[in-house]
């Protein structure tokens, strides 16, 4: 990091990329769609702000708590929340939020370290920093307030903790960055990714099932690991206050120092990283021309789906291949049944707090099947999103947009079923099998509701369609239209069921209910078709705004 | 006389106040290899985004062999093939997939999607990464890939906006051929390159596009005449001393005929000085 200098030079560089970055956003107001974005982002601003104020009275208070009743080790405790929430929140965000790729600035005859500079700077208030520095903000004050000789030494540790986690945090970016760059690694990334995210819904049932009887082994287990704790960046932080509220000095300064260090070789890792993107780094993906056995191969023919004509199969055909190539988007549709493993993992119905499946298994069926109908409206409501340019073949072939919304719906529709059938042997093995009423009301039910999504899904795809890869790990947010859209169709579909299963309760018949969404599912039907007969003219009236979204790079 | 395989009648394309396209009048016959050339920014793809569907004109019509492209889309679309400049590929297939969903796209039975694909794997020397996807070929092996796809159908009308673009040299030869002899089969072929070079031996007949409007069309030969003939008059005014259109004895190069057409004639040494 040698001849970090702020030259006229690079001050006019960093002046540019600040400008261009304000004229991006200013552009992008020019859109109704930008402009709903920007109101969408102030909602979120708003909820981030509120987080982060009343995280940091939160923490402001137990840290004052902590220090004023002398249980100043208990820092730690909050220490490392804020530490998890700052690395973890990042990763877990990228999944849904677009991320500027600065590297592409390397083209420009930057030095090492602007490039470096630019690096650490762009995007770093993101809002797990901003939240993250505002709770520390608040811990600082907080220890201020019950020690105010030592609320400078306390300062200057959380500093360094913050410099600590911004350091890490962009870190990890750069690393995850370097293997999202090839399409193989990005995949493993994503398996992995969420691999992990199932995992971590496991760690409240197991807890609760863990607490529930006295397990010596982990009450051993904990207390051996815990005094590593404190050889972490988190543990460093609260020590170095806490032996200073002590009064001994060196091991704080020693704790002081060991975090800064950390901080140090964090540096030291991104600044390879960096360098090696600085170089530049061939990540090219394009596979060579290899020799092989001349002669023709047999090409396997497309599929035959009897009633469905040719175009209609081949959409069907090619939306089954996109989904099996798209490990993130099989991973979710293993959720329903995962969700179903976490109830039955969970507290059952002979403890007081079991959760409200174990008190009614009939309800298993019914939430297994909603939430594989949740986790589909993703494909549904931007259905358009993974054909990025080949959403133009659409529009030059003989194929009208009724037959490719319906191959799309038959696709989804597909999956849907195969969801329900798994949902419903799952719960048969971890409750018992739903009956045959509760099963008539599901499967109805089920009906109605993916005719209301396919139906405004439809329309959606077309008015709001967002590029997306499915074979990506971040970047995969719908429009934010489509988004606050698609929870007002939820909120109606759910209204309308809890509506139909009081009736049904009321009469105390749970097939009423069936009866009744087979009505409503009627009712959608007409609206679907009606859709569907319309999809042409508002697919080529909207053909401009969608290929420029789609088609864009 | 022969329906043309493209007309166009006063065709218009507005974004807001810009006028990309005004009153373009093309006609170009059945069995033609058409070039349309322009500068950049002269309207050329958005016509050719009007000619293929996927931008919406503003005023004026099309007729695609006889049939108005607004009333019968479909029926249109049947019988024309293009590589738009995006080139309309679907990443996450292989090249095997890709071609047999755009056969069955275009009405061809399972059995003749697959055979059809196997050949032009085959031809595109695309077969030999039968598991790869479209994703992962390089730029050259998408570009054989959407010409393969635009053809499989059997096109009576081909439309390519820039179809050699980043295609080596072997693979570029083929495809010249396999388009000569969809010619010689009586398809039409409408094309945009800036390469031309290439327009220049590949087609027979050629409309300028400047600004927006068509300043020229016909075929290579009534072009270099209408040139010459203007450059003719211009000279009978001038003062002696001043240079001719060409050598005696040599014909105009399309790249001189488009630049007196389109008056591209700025000298970089008189202007940027500062570029040393």
């Amino acid at each position: 990091m040698a001849g970090l200098s702020f030259s006229p030079y690079m001050r006019g560089q960093f002046a540019a990329i600040a400008r261009v970055r304000w004229q991006l956003f200013v552009n992008g107001l020019r859109t109704i769609r930008g402009r709903l974005e920007v109101v969408a982002r102030g909602f979120m601003f708003l909820a981030f702000g509120v987080a982060g104020l009343g995280g940091s009275l939160a923490l402001g208070f137990a840290a004052w708590f902590f220090v004023s009743h002398e249980k100043v080790e208990w820092l730690a405790i909050l220490l490392w929340p804020v530490f998890l929430f700052w690395q973890l929140f990042p990763v877990m965000a990228s999944a849904l939020t677009e991320n500027v790729d600065s590297s592409n600035l390397l083209r420009f005859p930057l030095s090492f370290p602007s490039y470096f500079l630019i690096r650490l700077v762009y995007g770093a208030l993101d809002p797990s920093t901003a939240l993250g520095c505002l709770w520390l903000l608040g811990l600082a004050i907080g220890i201020g307030v019950a020690q105010p000789g030592l609320f400078l030494w306390a300062a200057l540790v959380l500093i360094a903790f913050a410099i600590f986690n911004i350091l890490l945090a962009r870190m990890i970016f750069a690393w995850v960055e370097r293997w999202l760059a090839q399409r193989r690694t990005r995949e493993i990334i994503g398996v992995v990714f969420f691999i992990f995210i199932i995992c971590f819904q496991f760690i409240g049932p197991l807890m609760s099932r863990i607490g529930r009887h006295r397990h010596p082994e982990v009450s051993r287990i904990t207390t051996q690991v815990l005094p590593y704790e404190r050889v972490f960046p988190p543990g460093l932080a609260a020590e170095a206050i806490a032996r200073a509220i002590h009064g001994a000095f060196t091991p704080a300064l020693a704790a002081f120092a060991l975090e800064c260090a950390y901080a140090l070789a964090i540096l030291w890792l991104l600044n390879v990283r960096l360098r090696a993107q600085y170089q530049g780094e061939n990540l090219s993906e394009a596979v060579a021309r290899t020799s092989s056995p001349k002669g023709k191969r047999a090409i396997r023919l497309g599929w035959n789906v009897s009633g469905v004509p040719g175009p209609v199969a081949a959409i069907l055909e090619k939306e089954f291949h996109y989904l099996s190539r798209s490990g993130p988007m099989l991973f979710t549709f293993v959720m329903p049944v995962v969700i179903l493993l976490i109830f039955r993992l969970g507290p059952q119905a002979s403890a007081k707090q079991g959760n409200f499946l174990a008190h009614a298994p009939d309800l298993a069926f019914p939430v297994g099947s909603a939430y594989a109908l949740l986790i589909l409206t993703n494909l549904v409501y931007n259905c358009f999103g993974a054909d990025a340019v080949g959403m133009q073949l659409f529009y030059v072939s003989p194929v009208t947009f009724r037959e490719i919304l319906l191959g799309k719906n038959l696709a989804h529709a597909l999956v849907l079923a195969c969801e329900v059938v798994v949902v419903w042997i799952a719960v048969g093995f971890m409750f018992h099998p739903p009956a045959a009423d509760v099963t008539f009301a599901t499967v109805t039910g089920v009906a109605f509701a993916l005719l209301l999504n396919l139906t405004a899904g439809n329309l959606l795809s077309i008015y709001t369609p967002k590029k997306i890869d499915y074979g990506a790990f971040g970047k995969q947010r719908a429009s934010t239209t489509t988004v606050f859209a698609s929870l007002g169709i939820q909120a109606a579909v759910f209204g309308l069921a809890a509506v139909t299963l009081l009736i049904a309760r009321a009469f105390g018949e749970v097939w009423i209910a069936g009866v009744i969404f087979l009505i409503l599912a009627g009712l959608a039907s007409i609206g679907y078709i009606l859709v569907l007969n319309r999809a042409d003219s508002i697919a080529l009236n909207r053909r401009d705004a969608i290929l420029a979204e789609l088609c864009r790079a | 006389m022969d329906v043309p395989a493209i007309a166009t009648q006063a065709l218009t394309r507005r974004f807001g106040d810009f006028v990309a396209v005004q009153d373009v009048n093309l006609s170009v016959s059945p069995g033609q290899f058409f070039g349309f050339l322009g500068p950049n920014g002269a309207g050329k793809s958005t016509t050719i985004k009007m000619l293929t569907g996927l931008l919406a004109a503003s005023s004026g019509c099309i007729q695609l062999l006889g049939l108005d492209l607004a009333k019968n889309p479909v029926e249109v679309k049947r019988q024309i093939g293009v590589v738009p400049e995006g080139m309309a590929l679907f990443g996450r297939l292989t090249g095997a997939e890709y071609l047999n969903f755009v056969g069955r796209m275009y009405g061809l039975d399972r059995e003749t999607a697959g055979k059809r694909t196997a050949e032009l794997l085959d031809f595109m020397q695309l077969a030999e990464q039968p598991k790869t996807l479209v994703t992962d070929y390089s730029h050259g092996m998408q570009k054989k890939l959407a010409l393969a796809a635009a053809v499989i159908h059997g096109p009576r009308i081909l439309f390519l906006d820039e179809p050699f673009e980043g295609v080596d040299a072997i693979a570029s030869g083929t495809l010249k051929a396999m388009l000569q002899r969809m010619i010689a089969r009586g398809a039409t072929i409408f094309l945009t390159s800036h390469v031309l070079e290439i327009v220049e031996r590949l087609c027979s007949h050629l409309a300028i596009i400047h600004k927006g409007r068509l300043v020229a069309q016909g075929s290579l030969e009534e072009l270099r005449a209408g040139v010459e003939a203007q450059a003719a008059a211009a000279m009978a005014g001038a003062s002696p001393g001043e240079s001719s259109v060409s050598a005696p004895g040599e014909k105009l190069t399309l790249e001189e005929i488009f630049l007196r057409i389109v008056g591209g004639t700025r000298h970089a040494d008189q202007e940027l000085s500062w570029l040393g």
